[in-house]
């Protein structure tokens, strides 16, 4: 009896003890746009927390706070992923923060759920020219926007020069057709037994099958503008695209491609790195991996080959905006910090630090030039940027909402064996168009 | 409390809802709202952001007359579960009587199972990624030492709910806890007449250990049916960040719901789906409940 | 089935405790015994085996730089062992004071679960009254709708309470107890024989004294698990604080490891480092609770 009052004594005192504690103290929710100072807050929130990239949006925070008599930004980490659904909540509660980094493909989305503020207001019409226009065009919703283009990213093929002139190709002369691709796969090839020594490429890694398919019909499954009145999923050309990548994975053989495709997806154990794989598809900040874990590879890195000589090296990218959500306290403060951050200034500093793609034409170029980069990381910065030009987006149609889940079990399906292509692609088209209806 | 006219049933109904006060009051408080709110929210086109319009059943219309990924999602989280209840409850009984014994080390072995059902996040999901890698992974590996061919596990539908299991089985440890406990309660006394009786070892598991445990058994299986139609994420991991792995295999009832929640935005939708499942799982704990007499042996009750 | 005395188990366990707190290791009781527990060792020793390969992969990934993580293939045993990367992982971010927020918000979900769940379930387990089997249901109905579609609402209540970044959603409605260890306590009571609470009734003892005084200490290896499992969850909760933190300095261990992995790599090095640091108390706290267990043992093996 005696010992269990103690516990509960003691108990008590702690809460007491506690409840001096931050994460004790209740706030409404009213207060939290002003600081001590008088300056207007506005809670930035990200999911830039890594050693790497942390203290370069610290940076891009501090200089603009810096510059600022009235505004002071809060930038606060949230976990990669996670981010949105606790956004999502805060919108829901009212209370949302004042700018928040998303996904620029969901943006016109956002858009029609009110849950990003239409931002038209706040810009003129020659804003929207410092962008890539496709980047641009992905965050219109009735053609206003409803995030501004932060940074994004293109799928470049990388390869080994050593491999390539080891079998007697020139490491200068990268394929420019996916013909030469196939040709040069195999002169790579070094097959041992059942495995290869080394695998010349395979078109799945790094990418997925829709890249392939965006590269070879040059755009997206929908009409101009995004439209759902036509819808190509069902086409000539995928089927035979989709036929061509088959023919890749049964030539390689299923064991091999799983047992490579496994590594890949864990982000663990590189075969690009060690030469065990000749050529790989990958966005230009894997430049990044190959210079701090693969110092010593000796490499080129190429536009995406095209499907036929003239099609167009025509490329798939992705990348995330700054918006504010619905029911931000302070949209004015919000906008000004946007407006800096996607400015030329701090887009070239986030380039420069992350080697990343920006949106901003000006910075991404002028970071092309930096001082900074090594020779190397200069090339691959300007074929980034060169590929930029051949790039497309896939933001949802808003009648679509997440169509990729409609298409990816057929084309699955389709690899497995269970379905041929041209069956596979009628099924997600019907499926694809189902979906639309059902949304209209 | 010695109020005249009050009978001893009346007392004791009034103690029965003061112990059970806490819950009631919780849930008021915290859960009644918003389950409600779901339950309402199931007839309309609620977005979470900006409509909530009410449409009736149109939801669960099409959620069962028309939706094929719907009855995909349902198919793949029942054959989870049907695989998955019986051998983790087994594995946990075989477990905890093996770690139920007097031998050197038990408290190190006792831990070291217990551990992974400690370890959970993203980086176990990942790390099983690896170990089910077909080529060079540690599962294909072990079992090649014992002349077995492994499967391609996480890129061959038919294996992806067994890889699911399998990680599952892995880290029972979690429900062996439960069944230590309760047999911690048995009385050593019953199987040392057994002994004396002559009973062998078996005999005795069978016919003092698991009796006396049912109630505990009875409790695994009505918690781990009700979270198996739950799995998420594990799924939403290791099917490629909820795409619903191949040919969506590991597309599971709540992979399906949160899709439809988060990713559309379609919350009137994904309210709808979770009052489905509620009905179901409510259903089938209730035939659990139903049955519980039948094997269930509580041995405070009064015969 | 032989039927145990067990009346009189809960007066005597000081005494029983210490002759049982002796190892009794293979002692001579026939041949039979003997092989029996020789064969039950081997078995647990093959499948710890089983059970540490994967711990294994997280311990060496921890050891490795970023190098020969990302090398192929894999390697099995880390080149050169890098024990400073447990340190660079905790000076990553602070988490010194996720620790300290971590165990602030798990030490009061545990008792609080401890408390309430423990009172709420003998209610159900031994007390009649009217409305029990509905009450009963409707706590197992909580368990069954998916939290996803209550998440929102739930936010939304709590932030209505001013409660957003603050610990109080994190820890306030384990007060009011849940329904799984409800559920588990309620199962445990249900094995306290009715005549041991008759007896003390009859001595005149309210059920409050009950609970109290017998209920809680004939269930310590349930009470041991319940505290075990709930320490567990709070400690690697990440959802609850995932939504309701917004102050960085509020943040617990689970949200400060998510910055290992980012968009497009993970730090494996550090993510392992971080897990295994980080599953080093729930492993301490496992390893001594263990006692409860042994202690459940002395309570009933009475009546010889």
């Amino acid at each position: 009896m005696k010992n269990s009052f103690k516990v509960i004594v003691l108990f008590l005192c702690s809460i007491l003890i506690l409840s001096g504690c931050a994460g004790f103290q209740t706030s409404n929710s009213d207060e939290g746009n002003t600081n001590e100072d008088g300056k207007t807050v506005v809670d930035f929130w990200s999911f830039w927390g890594s050693e790497l990239r942390r203290p370069i949006i610290d940076k891009i925070v501090a200089d603009f706070n810096a510059s600022q008599d009235e505004i002071e930004v809060k930038h606060t980490y949230s976990p990669w992923g996670d981010i949105w659904t606790k956004e999502l909540a805060a919108i829901a509660a009212g209370n949302p923060p004042d700018v928040v980094i998303n996904d620029i493909n969901a943006t016109a989305i956002r858009g029609q759920e009110n849950q990003a503020m239409n931002l038209s207001e706040f810009y003129d019409d020659s804003f929207s020219e410092k962008f890539y226009p496709e980047l641009w065009n992905a965050t219109l919703y009735e053609g206003d926007s409803y995030g501004i283009p932060f940074n994004t990213d293109t799928r470049v093929l990388y390869y080994n020069k050593d491999a390539f002139e080891e079998v007697g190709l020139d490491p200068e002369d990268p394929p420019e057709t996916w013909e030469e691709l196939e040709e040069y796969a195999a002169k790579l090839d070094v097959k041992n037994g059942e495995s290869y020594d080394r695998l010349g490429f395979y078109p799945l890694w790094g990418v997925g099958y829709d890249v392939w398919l965006l590269n070879a019909n040059g755009e997206n499954y929908f009409g101009a503008d995004n439209n759902v009145d036509t819808v190509n999923v069902n086409t000539e050309t995928n089927v035979e695209v989709l036929n061509w990548l088959k023919s890749w994975r049964d030539r390689i053989g299923e064991d091999v491609v799983n047992s490579y495709q496994a590594q890949i997806d864990s982000q663990q154990g590189n075969p690009f790195f060690s030469g065990d794989l000749a050529m790989l598809v990958q966005q230009p900040t894997f430049y990044t991996q190959i210079r701090d874990y693969a110092e010593d590879l000796n490499f080129g890195v190429a536009q995406l080959p095209e499907y036929e000589p003239g099609n167009g090296h025509t490329s798939w990218g992705g990348g995330f905006v700054a918006e504010i959500p619905e029911g931000s306290s302070d949209p004015e403060a919000a906008w000004a910090f946007i407006e800096y951050l996607t400015g030329p200034e701090a887009q070239e500093y986030w380039a420069v630090q992350n080697f990343d793609n920006v949106a901003n034409i000006e910075a991404a170029e002028a970071a092309a030039q930096s001082d900074e980069f090594t020779e190397e990381g200069q090339m691959v910065y300007q074929m980034a940027v060169d590929s930029m030009e051949n790039t497309l987006l896939t933001p949802a149609p808003v009648e679509a909402p997440g169509f990729y889940n409609y298409i990816n079990p057929k084309v699955d399906e389709f690899f497995l064996g269970s379905l041929t292509a041209e069956e596979a692609l009628a099924q997600a088209q019907a499926d694809v168009e189902a979906l639309i209806e059902s949304n209209q | 409390m010695r109020k005249k006219g009050w009978t001893m049933r009346r007392k004791e109904g009034i103690y029965g809802y003061i112990f059970i006060m806490p819950f009631i009051v919780g849930f008021i408080g915290f859960t009644a709202g918003p389950l409600l709110f779901s339950l309402a929210g199931s007839f309309t086109d609620y977005n979470i952001t900006s409509q909530m319009e009410f449409i009736g059943v149109e939801n669960y219309q099409s959620l069962i007359v028309e939706d094929g990924l719907f009855r995909t999602s349902l198919w793949n989280t029942l054959y989870y579960v049907a695989l998955s209840v019986p051998l983790t409850t087994l594995g946990a009984i075989f477990l905890s009587a093996l770690l139920n014994q007097d031998v050197p080390g038990i408290r190190y072995f006792r831990t070291l199972y217990y551990l992974p059902a400690i370890l959970s996040g993203v980086g176990v999901y990942l790390l099983w990624m690896q170990l089910l890698e077909p080529g060079t992974g540690m599962v294909n590996l072990i079992l090649s030492w014992v002349g077995i061919d492994g499967p391609n596990w996480l890129f061959d539908p038919d294996w992806t709910k067994p890889s699911l299991i399998l990680m599952k089985l892995w880290s029972v440890g979690g429900s062996m806890l439960l069944y230590l406990a309760s047999m911690q309660g048995v009385s050593k006394s019953l199987y040392e007449a057994a002994e004396i009786d002559g009973a062998s070892r078996w005999k005795q598991f069978i016919h003092i250990t698991i009796p006396m445990i049912t109630p505990v058994i009875f409790f695994d299986v009505v918690t781990s049916l009700i979270g198996g139609f739950q799995i998420f994420q594990e799924a939403y991991i290791m099917s490629g960040n909820g795409e619903g792995g191949p040919a969506n295999s590991l597309l599971f009832y709540n992979l399906y719901m949160w899709n439809q929640a988060f990713e559309s935005f379609d919350m009137g939708y994904a309210m709808a789906m979770s009052w489905i499942l509620f009905v179901i799982v409510f259903i089938l704990t209730i035939i659990n409940l139903k049955l519980a007499p039948r094997w269930v042996h509580y041995e405070g009750e009064e015969k | 089935m032989a039927k145990t005395d067990d009346k009189t188990v809960y007066m005597d366990k000081s005494e029983k405790a210490k002759s049982l707190s002796k190892p009794r290791y293979f002692e001579h009781r026939g041949n039979r015994n003997n092989m029996w527990k020789v064969f039950n060792f081997v078995l647990l020793a093959a499948g710890s085996l089983l059970i540490l390969s994967p711990l294994w992969w997280m311990f060496a990934t921890s050891l490795k730089t970023m190098q020969e993580v990302m090398a192929y293939p894999p390697s099995f045993f880390p080149e050169s062992w890098e024990w400073g990367n447990y340190i660079r992982t905790w000076q990553v971010a602070p988490f010194t004071t996720y620790t300290i927020n971590t165990l602030t918000i798990t030490t009061l979900v545990v008792f609080g679960s401890v408390l309430a769940n423990s009172f709420i379930a003998y209610g159900f387990a031994k007390i009649p009254f009217r409305g029990k089997n509905i009450w009963f249901a409707i706590v197992l109905s909580t368990m069954m709708i998916p939290g996803f579609v209550t998440l929102i609402p739930q936010y939304v209540l709590f932030s209505k309470l001013g409660w957003v970044n603050t610990y109080y959603p994190l820890i306030v409605p384990h007060f009011f107890g849940s329904a799984f260890y409800i559920f588990l306590l309620r199962q445990f009571y249900m094995t306290i024989p009715t005549e041991l609470i008759e007896a003390a009734k009859i001595e005149g003892a309210s059920h409050f004294y009950i609970w109290w005084k017998i209920g809680l200490p004939l269930t310590k290896p349930a009470l041991a698990t319940v505290a075990i499992f709930s320490f567990n969850g709070a400690w690697n909760d990440f959802l609850g604080p995932l939504l309701y933190l917004n102050d960085e300095n509020l943040y617990t261990l689970q949200l400060g490891l998510a910055v290992f992995k980012g968009q497009l790599n993970t730090q494996w090095n550090y993510l392992m480092a971080g897990s295994l640091l980080v599953l080093l108390p729930v492993i301490l706290l496992f390893f001594f609770f263990q006692k409860y267990f042994i202690q459940g043992i002395n309570l009933s093996s009475g009546g010889k």
